[in-house]
Protein backbone atom coordinates (compact mmCIF):
# COMPACT_ATOMS: atom_id res chain seq x y z
CA UNK A 1 0.00 0.00 0.00
CA UNK A 2 1.27 3.55 -1.04
CA UNK A 3 1.94 5.31 2.14
CA UNK A 4 -0.24 8.66 2.57
CA UNK A 5 2.54 11.86 1.33
CA UNK A 6 3.91 13.78 3.93
CA UNK A 7 2.00 17.08 4.56
CA UNK A 8 3.70 19.05 7.22
CA UNK A 9 2.05 22.49 6.30
CA UNK A 10 -1.10 20.71 7.27
CA UNK A 11 0.30 19.32 10.46
CA UNK A 12 2.06 22.78 11.41
CA UNK A 13 -1.07 24.34 10.76
CA UNK A 14 -2.98 22.25 13.26
CA UNK A 15 -0.70 22.59 15.87
CA UNK A 16 0.24 26.10 15.08
CA UNK A 17 3.47 25.72 14.92
CA UNK A 18 2.93 28.69 11.34
CA UNK A 19 2.95 32.30 11.81
CA UNK A 20 0.44 34.86 10.35
CA UNK A 21 1.08 34.95 6.49
CA UNK A 22 1.73 31.01 6.49
CA UNK A 23 -1.93 30.46 8.19
CA UNK A 24 -3.41 33.37 5.98
CA UNK A 25 -2.45 31.53 3.39
CA UNK A 26 -2.93 27.99 4.35
CA UNK A 27 -6.50 29.39 4.89
CA UNK A 28 -6.43 30.60 1.41
CA UNK A 29 -5.95 27.41 0.29
CA UNK A 30 -8.03 25.04 2.27
CA UNK A 31 -11.36 27.51 1.01
CA UNK A 32 -10.08 26.06 -2.54
CA UNK A 33 -9.33 22.67 -1.63
CA UNK A 34 -12.47 20.73 -0.32
CA UNK A 35 -10.41 17.61 0.52
CA UNK A 36 -7.49 18.89 2.41
CA UNK A 37 -9.79 20.95 4.07
CA UNK A 38 -12.42 17.83 5.20
CA UNK A 39 -8.72 16.41 5.71
CA UNK A 40 -7.87 18.94 7.99
CA UNK A 41 -10.97 18.97 9.86
CA UNK A 42 -10.73 15.50 10.56
CA UNK A 43 -7.19 15.42 11.84
CA UNK A 44 -8.52 18.65 14.04
CA UNK A 45 -11.22 16.21 15.15
CA UNK A 46 -8.84 13.41 16.02
CA UNK A 47 -6.60 16.24 18.02
CA UNK A 48 -9.62 17.09 20.42
CA UNK A 49 -10.83 13.36 20.86
CA UNK A 50 -7.22 12.78 22.06
CA UNK A 51 -6.09 15.39 24.49
CA UNK A 52 -9.57 15.56 25.89
CA UNK A 53 -9.10 11.63 26.96
CA UNK A 54 -5.63 11.77 27.60
CA UNK A 55 -5.19 13.73 30.79
CA UNK A 56 -2.33 15.41 31.01
CA UNK A 57 -2.48 14.53 34.73
CA UNK A 58 -3.38 11.21 36.42
CA UNK A 59 -4.38 9.95 40.08
CA UNK A 60 -1.06 7.88 40.96
CA UNK A 61 -2.23 4.52 42.26
CA UNK A 62 -0.81 3.74 45.99
CA UNK A 63 0.49 7.21 46.03
CA UNK A 64 1.59 7.22 49.52
CA UNK A 65 2.93 3.89 48.78
CA UNK A 66 5.07 5.53 45.84
CA UNK A 67 6.53 8.37 47.93
CA UNK A 68 7.15 5.85 51.30
CA UNK A 69 9.11 3.51 48.44
CA UNK A 70 11.14 6.64 47.08
CA UNK A 71 11.95 7.27 50.10
CA UNK A 72 13.22 3.85 51.85
CA UNK A 73 15.05 3.83 48.29
CA UNK A 74 16.86 7.16 48.70
CA UNK A 75 18.03 6.25 52.89
CA UNK A 76 19.50 2.68 51.17
CA UNK A 77 21.29 4.98 48.06
CA UNK A 78 22.88 6.88 51.35
CA UNK A 79 23.77 4.06 53.62
CA UNK A 80 25.53 2.17 50.48
CA UNK A 81 27.33 5.47 49.64
CA UNK A 82 28.18 5.88 53.21
CA UNK A 83 29.76 2.73 53.21
CA UNK A 84 31.51 3.09 50.07
CA UNK A 85 33.36 6.33 51.24
CA UNK A 86 34.68 4.76 54.19
CA UNK A 87 35.62 1.37 51.97
CA UNK A 88 37.52 3.65 49.80
CA UNK A 89 38.90 6.09 52.69
CA UNK A 90 42.09 7.80 50.68
CA UNK A 91 44.62 7.87 53.10
CA UNK A 92 47.85 7.07 53.38
CA UNK A 93 47.49 4.52 56.12
CA UNK A 94 45.47 2.52 53.89
CA UNK A 95 48.14 2.77 51.30
CA UNK A 96 51.03 1.59 52.91
CA UNK A 97 48.32 -0.98 54.96
CA UNK A 98 47.78 -2.30 51.59
CA UNK A 99 51.68 -2.72 50.51
CA UNK A 100 52.40 -4.21 53.40
CA UNK A 101 49.76 -7.35 52.86
CA UNK A 102 51.55 -10.30 52.70
CA UNK A 103 50.33 -11.26 49.43
CA UNK A 104 52.15 -8.56 48.35
CA UNK A 105 55.17 -8.94 49.80
CA UNK A 106 55.15 -12.72 49.03
CA UNK A 107 54.69 -12.34 45.59
CA UNK A 108 57.98 -10.20 45.59
CA UNK A 109 56.96 -7.18 44.01
CA UNK A 110 57.06 -5.03 46.34
CA UNK A 111 57.79 -1.28 45.71
CA UNK A 112 57.76 1.67 47.63
CA UNK A 113 58.61 4.81 45.86
CA UNK A 114 60.32 7.41 48.39
CA UNK A 115 60.37 10.53 46.67
CA UNK A 116 62.80 13.62 47.21
CA UNK A 117 61.10 16.54 46.03
CA UNK A 118 60.73 19.86 46.34
CA UNK A 119 57.17 21.88 45.70
CA UNK A 120 57.16 24.98 44.08
CA UNK A 121 54.66 26.67 46.02
CA UNK A 122 52.11 28.14 42.98
CA UNK A 123 51.51 32.17 42.88
CA UNK A 124 48.17 32.87 43.68
CA UNK A 125 46.69 32.06 40.27
CA UNK A 126 49.12 30.02 38.51
CA UNK A 127 48.38 25.93 38.62
CA UNK A 128 50.63 24.03 41.30
CA UNK A 129 53.30 21.86 40.17
CA UNK A 130 55.75 19.95 42.07
CA UNK A 131 59.13 19.20 40.87
CA UNK A 132 60.65 15.77 41.29
CA UNK A 133 64.10 15.42 42.38
CA UNK A 134 64.96 11.96 42.31
CA UNK A 135 62.71 8.77 43.42
CA UNK A 136 63.59 5.41 45.26
CA UNK A 137 62.22 1.98 44.90
CA UNK A 138 63.60 -0.46 47.56
CA UNK A 139 62.74 -3.47 44.72
CA UNK A 140 64.72 -2.82 41.77
CA UNK A 141 62.10 -4.23 39.13
CA UNK A 142 59.62 -1.60 39.88
CA UNK A 143 60.40 2.08 37.97
CA UNK A 144 58.73 5.38 39.53
CA UNK A 145 58.11 8.14 37.39
CA UNK A 146 56.16 11.12 37.70
CA UNK A 147 54.55 13.59 35.42
CA UNK A 148 52.48 16.55 35.76
CA UNK A 149 48.93 16.16 34.84
CA UNK A 150 48.14 19.77 33.25
CA UNK A 151 43.99 18.93 33.34
CA UNK A 152 44.03 17.13 37.00
CA UNK A 153 46.59 20.22 38.07
CA UNK A 154 48.29 16.95 39.83
CA UNK A 155 51.39 15.53 40.06
CA UNK A 156 51.03 11.52 39.11
CA UNK A 157 53.49 8.84 40.13
CA UNK A 158 53.36 5.86 38.70
CA UNK A 159 54.81 2.68 39.42
CA UNK A 160 55.41 0.52 36.69
CA UNK A 161 56.18 -3.15 37.75
CA UNK A 162 53.88 -3.87 40.55
CA UNK A 163 51.78 -6.87 40.27
CA UNK A 164 47.77 -6.90 39.39
CA UNK A 165 45.89 -4.87 42.90
CA UNK A 166 43.45 -7.71 43.77
CA UNK A 167 39.71 -6.13 42.79
CA UNK A 168 38.80 -6.09 46.27
CA UNK A 169 41.41 -3.24 47.04
CA UNK A 170 40.24 0.23 46.91
CA UNK A 171 42.90 2.64 46.22
CA UNK A 172 41.79 6.02 45.38
CA UNK A 173 43.76 9.53 44.94
CA UNK A 174 44.70 12.09 47.72
CA UNK A 175 45.50 15.31 47.48
CA UNK A 176 48.61 16.90 48.48
CA UNK A 177 47.91 20.69 48.89
CA UNK A 178 51.29 21.55 50.14
CA UNK A 179 54.65 19.90 50.87
CA UNK A 180 57.51 21.24 53.46
CA UNK A 181 61.25 20.26 53.36
CA UNK A 182 63.60 20.59 56.22
CA UNK A 183 66.88 20.37 55.21
CA UNK A 184 68.87 19.71 58.54
CA UNK A 185 66.65 16.35 59.06
CA UNK A 186 66.21 15.63 55.11
CA UNK A 187 62.81 14.72 55.88
CA UNK A 188 59.76 15.99 53.54
CA UNK A 189 56.35 16.12 54.67
CA UNK A 190 53.17 16.32 52.58
CA UNK A 191 50.16 18.67 53.95
CA UNK A 192 46.24 18.06 53.23
CA UNK A 193 44.48 21.04 52.28
CA UNK A 194 42.94 21.03 56.19
CA UNK A 195 46.89 21.64 57.31
CA UNK A 196 47.09 17.89 58.51
CA UNK A 197 50.25 15.70 57.86
CA UNK A 198 49.67 13.30 55.78
CA UNK A 199 53.10 11.94 55.19
CA UNK A 200 56.48 12.41 56.38
CA UNK A 201 59.26 11.16 54.89
CA UNK A 202 62.86 11.17 55.51
CA UNK A 203 66.01 8.32 55.87
CA UNK A 204 67.76 6.75 58.68
CA UNK A 205 71.99 7.03 59.27
CA UNK A 206 72.33 3.98 56.66
CA UNK A 207 70.32 5.96 53.81
CA UNK A 208 67.32 3.79 54.22
CA UNK A 209 63.70 5.20 53.91
CA UNK A 210 61.85 6.43 57.04
CA UNK A 211 58.26 7.21 56.55
CA UNK A 212 55.51 7.86 58.84
CA UNK A 213 51.61 7.90 57.75
CA UNK A 214 48.73 9.49 58.88
CA UNK A 215 46.37 6.65 60.46
CA UNK A 216 42.75 7.14 60.31
CA UNK A 217 40.49 8.98 62.87
CA UNK A 218 38.67 6.65 65.19
CA UNK B 1 19.11 12.15 56.75
CA UNK B 2 18.62 15.30 57.63
CA UNK B 3 14.87 16.71 57.53
CA UNK B 4 13.25 20.25 58.26
CA UNK B 5 9.74 21.50 58.30
CA UNK B 6 8.43 22.20 55.46
CA UNK B 7 5.25 24.56 56.72
CA UNK B 8 2.73 24.61 54.11
CA UNK B 9 3.61 22.53 50.72
CA UNK B 10 1.24 24.71 48.34
CA UNK B 11 2.94 27.70 49.27
CA UNK B 12 6.79 26.65 49.13
CA UNK B 13 7.95 26.83 45.91
CA UNK B 14 9.90 24.63 43.60
CA UNK B 15 13.06 26.36 44.02
CA UNK B 16 13.18 26.32 47.79
CA UNK B 17 11.92 22.94 47.83
CA UNK B 18 14.90 21.92 45.21
CA UNK B 19 17.74 23.88 47.35
CA UNK B 20 16.66 21.82 50.18
CA UNK B 21 16.46 18.99 48.83
CA UNK B 22 20.14 19.44 47.13
CA UNK B 23 20.49 20.35 51.11
CA UNK B 24 20.04 16.83 51.51
CA UNK B 25 16.14 17.20 53.19
CA UNK B 26 14.45 14.25 52.00
CA UNK B 27 10.91 15.65 53.19
CA UNK B 28 11.02 18.61 50.54
CA UNK B 29 11.51 16.05 48.02
CA UNK B 30 8.84 14.19 49.15
CA UNK B 31 6.97 17.21 48.48
CA UNK B 32 7.83 17.71 44.96
CA UNK B 33 7.18 13.91 44.40
CA UNK B 34 3.59 14.87 45.36
CA UNK B 35 3.46 18.11 43.55
CA UNK B 36 4.65 15.83 40.32
CA UNK B 37 3.81 12.60 41.13
CA UNK B 38 0.77 12.76 38.91
CA UNK B 39 1.74 14.22 36.14
CA UNK B 40 4.42 12.15 35.99
CA UNK B 41 2.53 8.54 36.09
CA UNK B 42 0.58 9.88 33.54
CA UNK B 43 3.44 10.62 30.84
CA UNK B 44 4.77 6.88 31.87
CA UNK B 45 1.23 5.63 31.91
CA UNK B 46 0.57 7.09 28.29
CA UNK B 47 3.80 6.10 27.34
CA UNK B 48 4.09 2.67 28.16
CA UNK B 49 0.51 2.11 28.54
CA UNK B 50 0.90 -0.79 31.80
CA UNK B 51 0.27 0.64 35.10
CA UNK B 52 2.76 -1.87 36.81
CA UNK B 53 5.71 -0.66 34.29
CA UNK B 54 4.35 2.95 34.40
CA UNK B 55 4.56 2.94 38.26
CA UNK B 56 8.23 1.81 38.31
CA UNK B 57 9.32 3.87 35.43
CA UNK B 58 7.78 7.37 37.71
CA UNK B 59 9.50 6.15 40.90
CA UNK B 60 12.89 5.16 38.90
CA UNK B 61 12.24 9.10 37.78
CA UNK B 62 11.90 10.40 41.15
CA UNK B 63 15.02 8.06 42.32
CA UNK B 64 17.36 9.35 39.31
CA UNK B 65 16.18 13.24 39.52
CA UNK B 66 17.58 12.99 43.66
CA UNK B 67 20.58 11.41 42.61
CA UNK B 68 21.22 14.55 39.67
CA UNK B 69 19.94 16.96 42.04
CA UNK B 70 23.64 18.27 42.95
CA UNK B 71 23.66 19.01 39.13
CA UNK B 72 20.55 20.90 38.69
CA UNK B 73 20.72 24.45 37.96
CA UNK B 74 18.42 26.65 39.78
CA UNK B 75 17.37 28.84 36.54
CA UNK B 76 15.64 25.99 35.25
CA UNK B 77 12.52 24.71 35.72
CA UNK B 78 12.22 21.94 38.07
CA UNK B 79 9.16 20.30 36.16
CA UNK B 80 10.64 20.63 32.50
CA UNK B 81 14.22 19.06 33.82
CA UNK B 82 12.29 15.96 35.48
CA UNK B 83 10.02 15.72 32.96
CA UNK B 84 12.81 15.33 30.62
CA UNK B 85 14.60 12.36 33.03
CA UNK B 86 11.37 10.51 33.33
CA UNK B 87 10.53 11.12 29.49
CA UNK B 88 14.24 9.34 28.93
CA UNK B 89 13.78 6.60 31.61
CA UNK B 90 10.08 5.63 29.46
CA UNK B 91 11.73 5.85 26.27
CA UNK B 92 14.48 3.62 27.10
CA UNK B 93 12.42 1.30 28.36
CA UNK B 94 10.32 1.29 25.85
CA UNK B 95 13.52 0.94 23.05
CA UNK B 96 14.63 -2.14 25.34
CA UNK B 97 11.25 -3.51 25.28
CA UNK B 98 11.34 -3.06 20.87
CA UNK B 99 14.81 -4.58 20.71
CA UNK B 100 14.08 -7.45 22.80
CA UNK B 101 11.21 -8.10 20.42
CA UNK B 102 8.75 -9.87 22.86
CA UNK B 103 5.56 -8.84 20.59
CA UNK B 104 4.71 -5.57 22.43
CA UNK B 105 4.15 -3.56 19.80
CA UNK B 106 2.08 -6.64 18.01
CA UNK B 107 -1.97 -5.51 17.30
CA UNK B 108 -2.13 -8.94 17.67
CA UNK B 109 -0.54 -8.99 21.38
CA UNK B 110 -0.41 -5.58 22.42
CA UNK B 111 -3.22 -4.89 25.33
CA UNK B 112 -4.12 -1.94 26.92
CA UNK B 113 -4.57 -2.72 30.86
CA UNK B 114 -6.24 0.24 32.44
CA UNK B 115 -5.04 1.36 35.92
CA UNK B 116 -7.16 0.09 38.99
CA UNK B 117 -7.85 3.31 40.49
CA UNK B 118 -6.23 5.46 38.37
CA UNK B 119 -8.13 8.45 36.64
CA UNK B 120 -7.75 7.72 32.67
CA UNK B 121 -11.09 10.43 31.88
CA UNK B 122 -11.59 13.85 32.19
CA UNK B 123 -12.13 14.83 35.93
CA UNK B 124 -15.76 16.25 37.02
CA UNK B 125 -19.27 13.89 36.84
CA UNK B 126 -20.56 13.10 33.96
CA UNK B 127 -24.29 11.07 33.52
CA UNK B 128 -23.25 7.26 34.19
CA UNK B 129 -23.97 6.95 30.02
CA UNK B 130 -21.66 9.95 29.19
CA UNK B 131 -19.22 8.45 31.84
CA UNK B 132 -19.22 5.02 30.27
CA UNK B 133 -18.53 6.48 26.78
CA UNK B 134 -15.88 8.59 28.04
CA UNK B 135 -14.73 5.28 29.54
CA UNK B 136 -14.80 3.28 26.16
CA UNK B 137 -13.54 5.86 24.08
CA UNK B 138 -10.32 6.57 26.31
CA UNK B 139 -9.86 2.55 25.84
CA UNK B 140 -9.41 2.81 22.86
CA UNK B 141 -7.34 5.73 21.90
CA UNK B 142 -5.08 4.15 24.73
CA UNK B 143 -5.25 0.58 22.59
CA UNK B 144 -4.62 2.84 19.48
CA UNK B 145 -1.53 4.79 21.04
CA UNK B 146 -0.33 1.02 22.25
CA UNK B 147 -0.48 -0.29 18.51
CA UNK B 148 1.74 3.06 17.58
CA UNK B 149 5.93 2.07 17.40
CA UNK B 150 7.45 4.34 20.01
CA UNK B 151 9.10 6.98 18.10
CA UNK B 152 5.18 7.51 16.98
CA UNK B 153 3.57 7.27 20.57
CA UNK B 154 6.61 9.24 21.70
CA UNK B 155 5.97 12.62 19.74
CA UNK B 156 2.33 12.08 20.12
CA UNK B 157 2.32 11.80 23.96
CA UNK B 158 4.53 15.01 23.58
CA UNK B 159 2.48 17.02 21.57
CA UNK B 160 -0.86 16.02 22.00
CA UNK B 161 -0.67 15.72 25.85
CA UNK B 162 2.26 17.72 27.38
CA UNK B 163 0.99 20.35 24.24
CA UNK B 164 5.16 20.78 23.62
CA UNK B 165 6.13 23.03 20.52
CA UNK B 166 8.08 21.33 17.89
CA UNK B 167 11.28 22.57 18.95
CA UNK B 168 10.66 21.07 22.72
CA UNK B 169 10.05 17.99 20.93
CA UNK B 170 12.42 17.99 18.59
CA UNK B 171 15.07 19.55 22.07
CA UNK B 172 13.42 16.08 24.14
CA UNK B 173 13.90 13.26 21.69
CA UNK B 174 16.41 14.66 20.77
CA UNK B 175 16.19 15.24 16.64
CA UNK B 176 15.24 17.45 14.23
CA UNK B 177 12.49 19.68 13.37
CA UNK B 178 11.75 17.46 9.86
CA UNK B 179 11.33 14.45 11.74
CA UNK B 180 9.08 15.55 14.52
CA UNK B 181 6.92 16.89 11.55
CA UNK B 182 7.52 13.72 9.78
CA UNK B 183 6.68 11.13 13.33
CA UNK B 184 3.33 13.58 13.73
CA UNK B 185 1.92 13.00 10.46
CA UNK B 186 2.36 9.35 10.15
CA UNK B 187 1.62 8.66 13.65
CA UNK B 188 -1.77 10.38 13.16
CA UNK B 189 -2.80 8.58 9.97
CA UNK B 190 -2.46 5.41 11.99
CA UNK B 191 -4.59 6.63 14.64
CA UNK B 192 -7.02 8.55 11.92
CA UNK B 193 -7.70 4.76 10.66
CA UNK B 194 -8.30 3.22 13.99
CA UNK B 195 -10.21 5.87 15.25
CA UNK B 196 -12.23 6.81 12.28
CA UNK B 197 -15.88 6.19 13.91
CA UNK B 198 -14.77 7.64 17.14
CA UNK B 199 -13.85 10.81 16.16
CA UNK B 200 -16.42 11.55 13.37
CA UNK B 201 -19.18 11.65 16.02
CA UNK B 202 -17.34 14.85 17.04
CA UNK B 203 -17.61 16.46 13.07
Amino acid sequence: MKPPSENHDLIRWLDGEMNDNERASFDEQLKHDPLLAKEAEELRALSATIRLHLPAEMKMPHADFFNSQIQVRISQMEADDARSNVASAPTWFAVFRWLRQPWFVAAGAAALAVLSFVLLRPAQDAPSQSTILSSYTPNTHVRAHTFHDEAADATVLMLDGLDEVPAEKKISGITVQRSEMEPEFASTTLFDAEGERLLMISRDSTGSPLIWTKTPRG
Amino acid sequence: MPASAVSDPIEVSDIDLVKRSQAGDTRAFDILVTRYRGRIYAMTYHLIQNETEAWDLAQEAFIKAWRALPNFKLDAGFYTWLYRIAHNVSYDWLRKKKIQGDGEFDDEHTSHRAAAGAETAPKGDPAPDMAMRNAEVGQRIQAAIAKLSPEHRQVIVLREVEGLAYEEIAEMIPCSLGTVMSRLFYARKKLQEQLKDVYETTL
